[in-house]
């Protein structure tokens, strides 16, 4: 049993905090275009492609591929710096895409695609959900035929959030009508400058763009297919598990500003405030240490399914409760947005306490979460 | 990082769960009818096993273990409910004889405890502290000169308060006094002045009264190093809280592990129960607390063994634990429906010691504050 980090990963750590910390101006541009809710723009593309460049997007990955070979627990130290200071911690292509594609790609999609994620040049979209099909991803019904040596696709998707700034469409379609229906879905890597494509922006209560996606006659080559035929759900399922891992750094840091602010308006005087944050920053230690022991179990080789699942849970459900009791703690000043008279901590707390909502649903909602930890984590019999 | 438990830790907690499973299956609900409350034959023989002396170093005769060693001991004591004196002597007053004892008193006293032949208690509690603090400003001590000490005051809710052969107490300076600090005291449960009854308590567990009466104290039981109240109590808090916290992790991996099998073999309209997703979302959330209690437990006793600051997160794991303790347990009788809450089985047991656990050394509430106070709030 060991809390620590070695005196290695310590100095590394300094070292990636140092790395964001001297880029000061290009950190904060690209943090404001994130928190925009629109996505990467340029500075996010800058930074993302300074950060790949010490391929640090992807640590893990062999050096032929653009990555350093290092262990879980360094790309845990990078993401948690990330999400410290830029709010971002990793890339769907880095973090989804880019595993599928090293271990179940052709050599021609590895040498193609791997170097470009590691490189923060390319990003990638999940085309999972559809207006139909959100926690029943298995229901999807976006259709794949096959003819003689490419594909049409027709179909429709819905937030699909990184479409719009995305290069390529991580699709999960059906390429089989089956019994059960998860065992006729492939995977795809299609360009989304396609013809046929088209997109529908969305806007949520958080203020974040997302995308509703169609797709008429959209021809996509063969060798867009990832892995075997009908095989794409594993792949899901698989990459799945690593899309619920994330740090507390934004939590941690949403605490600590909360903090100031606390001691500033002496409302840290108040036992029900003192209480209330307290149960608050229980809650984020013990997140922070479920997200080193999944790093943990990454570095052993375990594949952590109800951990990533319980990670998530807790780092979503948190930050929800974190979020409204700042806002409890401001009574009708909570309220007030950023720009307003009278607003408080510029406004973050009422933005996050909208933004925050979705993070309950996203990559699994809570409910699927708990279904996961009962099923794999208990192996209570399936509902 | 590393979760992992190192070789000896899995060897002592694989001897300490085997000993359990063998002599102690039915213990918690026999010891209910004990008037100690416990088993001393098993007290005997866990001495001999050398778990009284896990946290005692090898020049005093224990296995020179750190406190770390004490967690996993008392997480595999708490699945099966272990009573006896267990935290308060051998985890708490071991520790603080070696911290503010005097050589001779250690050298004295130390083997004595390892062996199984006495048990010291540290009776904190006065009667007007509905918060769970610690009042110090009334227990004050008296100097009869020649060397003697007096005290007298209440104790209350002080563990298996009958069977010690020791108090460890706390009072400080009488007013006016130079000096500035408190003093603690071994007394003799046999001194005269000294009155003790057991209370009725949810969980059976012979916590108690004491009445120290003008009691006399001589100047070898006082220890050494002494300190003023606030700061002795808050270091006993300490340990205190950890070790229930790991005890707590134990009983409530027990609960979930029953709570689970009932809902697998419980069928009701056709299906296990365990299939339903209330049953499933509930047991998810038992799971989610638990491992909770399982990371702040764990980092806390790893920060006690190597010496660094702990307070803070002492009490993180410890406002978890009385929480989660709570919530688990209620799921666990809510789960296992008309079972939970019959006598002959086992979840009532572990709901009643629960709340014991829960408020020992503070509850949620009382270290919420300590945490809001470590961080600093204003």
């Amino acid at each position: 049993m060991d809390f620590r980090f070695s005196e290695a990963e310590e100095r590394f750590k300094q070292d990636v905090a140092n790395f964001f910390t001297e880029d000061k101006e290009l950190v904060e541009a690209a943090r404001k275009e994130w928190d925009s809710g629109e996505g990467y723009g340029p500075n996010c593309w800058e930074i993302l492609k300074k950060i790949g460049a010490k391929g640090w997007l992807t640590p893990t990955w062999p050096k032929e591929y653009g990555g350093l070979g290092l262990s879980y627990m360094y790309r845990y130290i990078i993401q948690e710096q990330m999400h410290h200071f830029l709010n971002i911690y990793s890339t769907v292509g880095a973090g989804m895409a880019g595993p599928v594609i090293l271990n179940q790609g052709s050599e021609e999609q590895k040498r193609f695609f791997l170097p470009k994620i590691a490189g923060g040049e390319i990003e990638f979209v999940l085309g999972y959900s559809e207006p139909e099909a959100g926690s029943d991803l298995a229901s999807l019904t976006i259709e794949v035929k096959e003819e003689e040596d490419h594909f049409v696709i027709n179909g429709q998707k819905m937030f699909n959030t990184r479409a719009h700034y995305a290069q390529y469409h991580w699709l999960g379609a059906r390429t089989k009508e089956t019994t059960p229906k998860y065992k006729g879905i492939s995977l795809f890597i299609v360009d989304i400058s396609t013809p046929g494509i088209t997109l529908t922006p969305y806007y949520t209560v958080g203020g974040e763009r997302t995308n509703g996606v169609f797709y008429d006659n959209v021809r996509v080559p063969r060798e867009a297919l990832v892995g075997e035929m009908n095989r794409g759900f594993y792949y899901i399922i698989e990459a799945l598990a690593y899309e619920r891992i994330s740090t507390v750094a934004g939590l941690e840091r949403d605490l600590q500003e909360l903090l100031i602010w606390v001691r500033k308006t002496d409302r840290g005087k108040d036992p029900l405030v003192r209480q209330k944050i307290a149960e608050s920053a229980i809650d984020i230690e013990a997140a922070r240490l479920l997200a080193l022991k999944v790093a943990s179990m990454l570095d052993e080789g375990t594949i952590p399914s109800h951990e990533a699942s319980m990670l998530k849970i807790l780092v979503s459900e948190g930050e929800q409760k974190l979020l409204n009791t700042a806002m409890q703690v401001m009574g009708p000043y909570g309220q007030l947005q950023k720009g307003s008279k009278w607003v408080q901590m510029n406004g973050e707390i009422e933005r996050g306490y909208r933004d925050s909502l979705q993070e309950l649903i996203v990559r699994g909602t809570s409910e699927i979460m708990r279904n996961i930890i009962a099923e794999r984590g208990l192996k209570l019999p399936r509902s | 990082m590393d979760f992992s438990l190192s070789k000896s830790q899995q060897m002592l907690k694989k001897s300490v769960t085997d000993f359990l499973k063998k002599e102690c299956r039915e213990l918690a609900r026999e010891a209910e009818e004990l008037s100690e409350g416990y088993s001393p034959q098993i007290w005997q023989k866990i001495a001999d096993l050398g778990w009284l002396g896990i946290g005692i170093p090898e020049g005093y005769g224990g296995l020179g273990g750190d406190f770390f060693d004490h967690i996993i001991v008392l997480q595999e004591m708490g699945r099966s409910l272990f009573p006896g004196p267990f935290i308060p002597s051998a985890v708490c007053a071991s520790r603080l004889l070696l911290e503010f004892g005097s050589e001779s008193q250690k050298a004295d006293l130390l083997p004595l405890m390892l062996d199984g032949k006495l048990i010291i208690i540290p009776a904190l509690f006065q009667p007007d502290s509905f918060a769970g603090e610690c009042h110090y400003e009334n227990c004050q001590f008296s100097e009869t000169g020649d060397g003697k000490y007096k005290i007298s005051g209440n104790r209350l809710f002080v563990p298996y308060a009958s069977t010690a052969d020791y108090y460890l107490v706390s009072f400080d300076q009488v007013q006016n006094q130079s000096d500035g600090t408190g003093r603690q005291f071994l007394v003799d449960a046999k001194s005269p002045g000294v009155n003790r009854l057991t209370l009725q308590t949810i969980a059976s567990d012979k916590q108690g009264e004491v009445i120290f009466d003008e009691v006399e104290i001589s100047d070898e039981d006082v220890l050494v190093n002494h300190s003023n109240t606030e700061t002795f109590f808050n270091r006993v808090r300490d340990i205190g809280s950890l070790a229930h916290s790991a005890y707590i992790l134990g009983m409530l991996e027990r609960v979930l592990e029953m709570t689970v099998e009932y809902a697998k073999n419980r069928v009701q309209f056709e299906k296990p129960i365990g299939q339903f997703q209330v049953i499933q979302h509930q047991c998810a959330d038992m799971m989610i607390d638990l491992e909770q209690v399982r990371y702040l437990t764990y980092q806390a006793g790893w920060n006690i063994s190597q010496g660094l600051p702990a307070t803070k997160k002492i009490s993180m794991a410890k406002a978890r634990a009385s929480d989660a303790s709570r919530r688990v347990c209620l799921l666990g009788i809510k789960i296992q429906g008309g079972i939970g809450i019959i006598e002959e089985y086992d979840m009532q047991l572990y709901f009643r010691h629960a709340k014991a656990m829960e408020l020992a050394f503070g509850d949620g509430d009382y270290h919420r504050e300590i945490v809001a106070a470590e961080l600093d709030m204003g």
